[in-house]
């Protein structure tokens, strides 16, 4: 991230803190404050949460009149805008590793068995990273795509079957 | 001192059988091929680890932890000698000399020095740890809440603070944003569920373990396939025996930087990769061959082992004594601990002495392993890191999913690994460091039980907060630290320093 981008990802922090912050407060002070059971008024529930907020809030509003000194609430343009960085192949190996790494512990642990989501994330990942061109480099010829297919198949097929094993048997997990 | 002595032997003696041995064997390679591959970290590793550790009797875990701790931290420095990439954060100044005598030819003298600069850093940092503990557990029978609450605000600030120098703000808003993460769940003086949202999981709180290996894991493996492919500079090595010579020459700086590595230990939450920064600057201002820092010193590369090494006992310290953790793996432990049974902090000398003596001979017996590691199996972690990210992260990624959620069997914790990785993700890419928010967490509970029970106490008189000694020392330490990152009372405090230098060198 470079420098304007890490400005203006301040300003938008910034709001997110300072809402956070206030939400806390407003939580903590609407927060059960325990009378019917006659504790101490000095030791409700909300006191400490209630003074993190204040102090994230004060935190967000600080980094907020920074950000805007520095320009941080004017939209990003030209070299570091955020469409732009969209189109590297960082954003796009980023993207494709936050989307795997998400769709095997939300929409497929619990929903497959175990060890068949492990494995298909296993070969999905492999697969999609070892076709995906590195930089400067061919994407990989058809020879080649069936070497990655059969290993990535090998490894995912070891992973699923001793993960499972290890944890089931020796652990005795009760896998989901 | 004669009955310690005597104790640290009965522990030496006690992990002295071959399941011990195995285990110490196994852990401490384990954390060196962990601690070598780039993104896999020594929190990491040991929040992954602690999960597998349910079902071995209780010393034997805490010896796997450690070993593994002791292993990622030195196994760091490989990846930044071959590749400039530290494997962890604790080598980064380890590749500001180490990458330069790798492309000189000199790798594997690179990785010899780096392995005795570990083990003499950690042998520093055992020998305080042996002293210390004991000392400051008798010390911490004097905190009561009033103290406890301010060295918890005292760990979360100047852990804010040192581990984000450049822009304290965010160390600061990091460690509160872990606080908040704390106050989720039952709380513990009255029993009252907060900010649960009707999800009966979030009522017991947040897990440090899932919390961490979300933070440190699936953050991690993000950033590693984001990043570009680094290329091994060495095909083959040289000796990797460093010579006596170059030893004894440096045996100051090795001396200064552990016992500094040793001290940023004890401060909270402040870690390794400072320890060795600290040790690193230190020994760049006392050299007298200062211009070669950078470039290929071997004196630099020594200094920053050493000093990160050394971070591993210190931080030790306060966590077996306080239940305040140094560093992030250290707050992993502490977790860890109380997973089997052990309760650190201050009534651990009374209540299991021998624990204490006992990490000593663990931290022994893993700085034995990577020397004989270090200077033993430089081909085969060369080959270690020749293994493609694609093959190893998705892996990798499948522990940090079961891992977790094999403590409570439950998906919830998945779910907070997930979310965590995401968060730790973001905020790392913005500059926010993360050992402030791994000590909110862990501190969070103290800090709130603290107060609040002090104000009981003292039915709502905040006086003994402000007036106790130890209260006094805290409090004001955390005040100026706070005062001196604000940027304008910086510039007037050093502004009126030079001037009264000034002042001070005309003559009366």
């Amino acid at each position: 991230m470079n420098q304007r981008s890490l400005i203006r990802a301040d300003f938008i922090t910034a709001v997110v803190l300072v809402t956070l912050g206030l939400a806390t407060l407003y939580g903590a002070w609407t927060m059960d404050r325990l009378e019917i059971r006659r504790i101490h008024p000095a030791s409700v529930p909300g006191l400490v949460p209630g003074g993190l907020g204040l102090a994230i809030a004060i935190c967000g509003a600080l980094l907020l009149i920074r950000s805007v000194r520095l320009g941080g609430h004017r939209p990003l343009s030209g070299d570091g805008s955020f469409v732009q960085w969209l189109r590297s192949i960082e954003a796009r190996r980023l993207a494709l590793a936050t989307v795997l790494c998400l769709v095997y512990p939300l929409l497929m642990v619990g929903w497959l068995p175990f060890w068949l989501a492990t494995g298909l994330f296993v070969f999905a990942f492999i697969v999609v990273f070892e076709w995906l061109p590195q930089d400067g480099e061919a994407a990989p010829s058809p020879s080649r795509r069936r070497a990655i297919l059969f290993w990535a198949a090998v490894q995912a097929a070891l992973v699923a079957a001793i993960v499972s094993i290890v944890f089931q048997e020796l652990f005795l997990v009760r896998l989901p | 001192m004669l009955e310690n002595l005597d104790m640290l032997g009965v522990a030496v003696a006690h992990f002295l059988t071959f399941d011990a041995l195995l285990n110490v064997a196994w852990a401490t390679l384990l954390g060196i091929v962990i601690g070598s591959l780039p993104g896999l970290t020594a929190t990491m590793g040991v929040a992954l680890l602690t999960t597998l550790t349910y079902h071995m009797p209780q010393d034997q875990a805490i010896l796997v932890l450690i070993c593994m701790y002791v292993g990622a931290i030195y196994g760091g420095s490989r990846s930044a000698i071959l590749l400039n990439i530290p494997g962890t954060p604790a080598s980064a100044a380890t590749s500001l000399d180490g990458y330069p005598l790798a492309l000189q030819g000199k790798a594997g003298y690179a990785m010899g020095l780096a392995t005795t600069g570990s083990a003499v850093g950690t042998i520093i940092g055992i020998v305080c740890l042996a002293v210390f503990a004991p000392m400051l557990a008798e010390l911490a029978f004097d905190f009561g809440t009033y103290e406890f609450f301010w060295l918890a605000v005292f760990g979360v600030i100047i852990s804010g603070q040192l581990t984000s120098l450049a822009d304290p703000l965010k160390g600061y808003i990091a460690g509160f944003l872990g606080l908040m993460v704390a106050m989720i769940g039952m709380e513990s003086v009255h029993g009252h569920v907060r900010f649960s949202f009707g999800i009966p999981e979030m009522a017991g709180g947040i897990n440090l373990i899932p919390a961490m290996v979300g933070a440190f894991g699936f953050a991690e493996i993000l950033t590693v396939m984001k990043r570009r492919r680094a290329e091994i500079v060495a095909k083959s090595v040289d000796s990797v025996f460093p010579r006596t010579r170059d030893l004894w020459r440096y045996k100051r700086t090795i001396g200064r930087s552990g016992i500094l590595g040793t001290f940023i230990g004890v401060i909270p939450g402040v870690g390794e990769d400072i320890g060795a920064w600290v040790s690193y600057a230190a020994a760049r201002r006392a050299s007298k061959e200062r211009d070669q820092f950078g470039r290929g010193s071997y004196e630099g590369l020594t200094a920053a082992e050493t000093g990160n090494s050394a971070v591993i006992p210190g931080a030790l310290i306060p966590a077996l004594t306080l239940a305040v953790p140094g560093s992030a793996p250290a707050a992993v432990l502490i977790a860890a601990m109380f997973i089997h049974g052990i309760r650190p902090g201050p009534m651990i000398m009374i209540e299991t002495p021998m624990f204490v003596f006992q990490v000593v001979a663990m931290l022994l017996l893993a700085t034995l392993a990577i020397l004989v590691y270090g200077l033993s199996l430089t081909k085969l972690l060369i080959m270690v890191l020749r293994i493609p990210r694609e093959k190893l992260m998705p892996v990798v990624y499948v522990l940090c999913v079961i891992g977790p959620f094999a403590i409570y069997q439950r998906l919830f914790d998945v779910y907070v690994m997930v979310a965590f990785g995401i968060i730790g993700f973001v905020l790392r890419e913005m500059k926010y460091p993360m050992a402030p928010l791994v000590l909110g967490i862990i501190l969070g509970e103290l800090l709130d039980k603290s107060l609040r029970r002090g104000l009981i106490l003292t039915d709502g008189d905040l006086t003994p907060f402000i007036t106790r000694p130890i209260s006094m020392v805290l409090w004001v330490t955390t005040l100026i630290v706070v005062l001196m990152s604000i940027p304008p009372i910086k510039r007037g405090v050093a502004g009126g320093v030079r001037r009264l230098l000034r002042r001070g060198e005309v003559p009366p």
